[in-house]
């Protein structure tokens, strides 16, 4: 049962992780505390619900349009509104994006309605079963494509000219200027790459959850938990934060009760930050 | 210069000239010689002809707006339209604006020997508590309401009723039913949702009758004041019957995992799964079930089944699924108001809105119609009148007899038991409006 237990902390760290990477790309890059993100889950969320319910595309295989169009959502955003403040203080992208979020949150609700959808596909792999140990299959997938999402902005943030001009531009914006990067575009880049990531965590969490306006502001929670958890500035950390609160959440709602979950995540939350408060592979730049 | 109607009110009076005010006009009788006693007055020009003729016109008018506004009835209905509750909120609207519309095709309700129009005021407060009780202050305070509808939910009725109850305004809940609410000792607060024990003992006793060898139960319920509580009656209730409790786990408001709690009930193997919450919960559990191959012999849950979204929501993952209703369209009640049977409401509800009203909505027109019945009887709109009416009131509707107890809550309603069998609710107890057999799950 033990494993069990751990294994459903495992599955729901992923999709932690998945929420969390965007969010922790954008704070950790651009110094930008996104209080959109949530709800951009979200839209990814519906945009893969209209896939599957109007075209019958199953959420995996609509991940990549519904990643690209909530991309290109966060990098209108970004060129049209949040570009006019860069270098501003964090307090006035916070409101911008607060206001962002209002407005986006609220168009949800007139489209969709405050009812929950649900994605149900015709095919499901369902559950395997392993010497007595329960694996939900769709699930797994949910949390092992987030997990290879995370991969690849790693890997993209290392090894692109695209993702060295990112972390360029956070650790010095003039000398990134001067050194022939278009800090503009670069900005543009992140938060589109972030609101991309944010869109797939939707349409991922699509098949588990159900979907709803209202859900934005526990994912934004979440990612915020999540990112203080693993530290800014690192990839890694928000997979290592993710699959801590996952864990965590999922010990000690077994052992103590699924009310006491919450309490234990953020006592050992603010144990952390009062022992070690740029978290546990938190670092100045990024990747 | 521009001179108000009050103005040239106390013009008149300062040159002597005094003139017939009309009866229908006691505020500004008021307002005006209260000005003009205070020697506060703006200086007064000399009064012209046009505007002691444009007096004369205006005056009738005023007068028939002012006789037309004590023929409405205003009754507030704070709700939340927006927020997690706001599926909810939606629904309780639909159950009062079907009423609305109904009086307003019979050109209102009869009160002594006149027909008052009805006019519901709405306040969206977010699915936060506390801002419904601000919206009911509003409402009472500024809005002029003389009766309010609860709103959704047994917490934030508890919070709101202190309001009313301050105020002397009736509050008729229809979504609260957690015996907590009415223990306060409040007497302008009534409630058409039977108390849970209403629900939870007949629905264990029945299990214990219609499975064989029912032995063990797990219990997960939503930590908050309805859930909770009906969870905390079912462990009572089903201790009385002698069904072990052999796991009661509480999850968080806003939980997106249930896995460890499931986890955790499922190794007690319970004949019995009882989950109480609200209907994204309830899918939510019901699928992680499924992902974990969690099942029992009977899953209950409240009262998610009840909605049609649940069904839609989870496909065959419905099935079988049973639950308890505080109304159902079957039921075979006959009674006062607009809708004179259960189906004939079902009927018109079904063609305004399309989809089959569930219990929430029926009982938010049954408060309705209370109201209508107590101001009915009363002849009266006063808030106090219309609390004595519905204190003594004994009445039968489409929503079944209606007769409140010493505590303001419901006390003469049955509770029917369904289960979800081919994507319908099949009432399977009490036995007098039974469709068919509980069908046990595995």
């Amino acid at each position: 049962m033990i494993a069990q237990v751990l294994l459903n902390g495992l599955l729901l760290g992923g999709l932690y992780a998945c929420i969390a990477a965007g969010f922790s790309l954008l704070w950790g890059v651009m110094n930008v505390i996104n209080l959109l993100h949530g709800t951009l889950v979200v839209l990814g969320g519906y945009l893969a619900w209209m896939a599957f319910y109007f075209f019958g595309v199953h959420p995996l295989v609509a991940l990549p349009a519904v990643a690209l169009l909530v991309g290109l959502f966060g990098a209108s955003l970004q060129a049209g509104v949040l570009g006019r403040v860069v270098g501003a203080p964090v307090l006035v992208t916070l409101v911008i994006t607060f206001g962002l979020d209002l407005i986006t949150r609220n168009g949800l609700l007139l489209s969709f309605g405050a009812d929950f959808r649900t994605i149900r596909p015709s095919w499901t792999l369902g559950t395997a079963e392993v010497g007595g140990l329960k694996i939900p299959l769709d699930r797994t997938i949910a949390a092992s494509a987030a997990l290879a999402m995370t991969l690849a902005l790693y890997l993209l943030l290392r090894r692109s000219w695209l993702g060295r001009a990112i972390i360029a531009v956070r650790m010095d914006r003039d000398a990134a200027a001067l050194m022939g990067v278009r800090v503009r575009h670069a900005f543009t880049a992140a938060f589109a790459l972030s609101a991309a990531l944010a869109g797939a965590a939707g349409a991922l969490l699509g098949l588990v959850f159900p979907i709803s306006p209202l859900q934005s502001d526990g994912y934004l929670g979440t990612a915020f938990t999540v990112c203080v958890l693993g530290g800014l500035g690192s990839v890694v950390g928000a997979v290592v934060g993710g699959v801590v609160l996952g864990l965590v959440e999922s010990i000690a709602g077994f052992a103590l009760g699924a009310e006491n979950a919450s309490i234990v995540s953020f006592v050992l939350l603010i144990l952390l930050l009062a022992v070690r408060p740029e978290g546990l592979l938190g670092r100045r730049g990024y990747a | 210069m521009n001179v108000g109607l009050p103005d040239v009110l106390v013009q008149l009076r300062s040159r002597g000239r005094q003139a017939t005010i009309p009866s229908v006009y006691p505020p500004i009788i008021h307002y005006a010689t209260r000005r003009g006693q205070s020697g506060k007055d703006h200086p007064v020009t000399a009064i012209s002809r046009r505007t002691l003729i444009a007096t004369a016109l205006v005056t009738p008018a005023i007068a028939r707006r002012a006789f037309s506004q004590a023929k409405v009835i205003k009754i507030g209905a704070p709700l939340p339209l927006t927020g997690a509750l706001a599926p909810e909120g939606l629904k309780q609207r639909r159950g009062y604006e079907i009423w609305a519309d109904a009086v307003k095709s019979a050109d209102g309700i009869k009160v002594g020997n006149d027909r008052v129009k009805v006019e519901l005021a709405y306040a969206d407060y977010e699915s936060n508590t506390p801002r419904a009780a601000q919206a009911v202050e509003r409402m009472i305070t500024q809005g002029g309401v003389s009766a309010v509808f609860g709103p959704y939910g047994s917490g934030a009725v508890k919070a709101s009723s202190t309001v009313t109850e301050r105020h002397k305004v009736p509050m008729l809940a229809p979504t609260a039913s957690a015996r907590e609410v009415y223990d306060q000792g409040h007497k302008f607060l009534f409630g058409t949702l039977a108390p849970n024990d209403a629900v939870t003992v007949p629905l264990a006793r029945f299990m214990l009758a219609a499975v064989p060898n029912l032995k063990r139960m797990a219990i997960l319920s939503r930590n908050d004041l309805f859930p909770l509580a009906l969870g905390q009656q079912m462990e009572q209730a089903a201790k009385q019957s002698n069904i072990e409790v052999a796991s009661f786990q509480r999850y968080p408001i806003g939980a997106m995992d249930h896995a460890s709690a499931l986890t955790e009930m499922a190794a007690t193997k319970p004949d019995w799964v009882f989950v109480t919450g609200y209907t994204n919960d309830l899918i939510l559990v019901r699928r992680q079930m499924h992902e974990l191959k969690f099942t029992a012999r009977v899953i209950t849950m409240l009262t998610g089944p009840s909605y049609k979204e649940f069904i839609d929501a989870l496909g065959p993952l419905a099935e079988r699924v049973s639950s308890v209703s505080w109304w159902e369209p079957v039921l075979p009640y006959r009674g006062v108001g607009p809708f004179a049977t259960s189906e004939d409401y079902a009927k018109a509800f079904t063609a305004r809105y399309n989809v089959v009203p569930d219990y929430g909505e029926a009982s938010s027109t049954a408060c309705a119609v209370v109201l209508q019945t107590a101001a009915e009887k009363a002849q009266s709109i006063e808030p106090i009148a219309l609390r004595d009416a519905l204190a003594g009131l004994e009445v039968l509707t489409f929503y079944g007899p209606i007769k409140f107890g010493p505590s303001g809550q419901i006390e003469s309603q049955k509770c029917p038991i369904f289960q979800l069998q081919g994507g319908k609710r099949v009432i399977v107890a009490p036995a007098d409006i039974r469709q068919g057999d509980l069908q046990i799950i595995s």
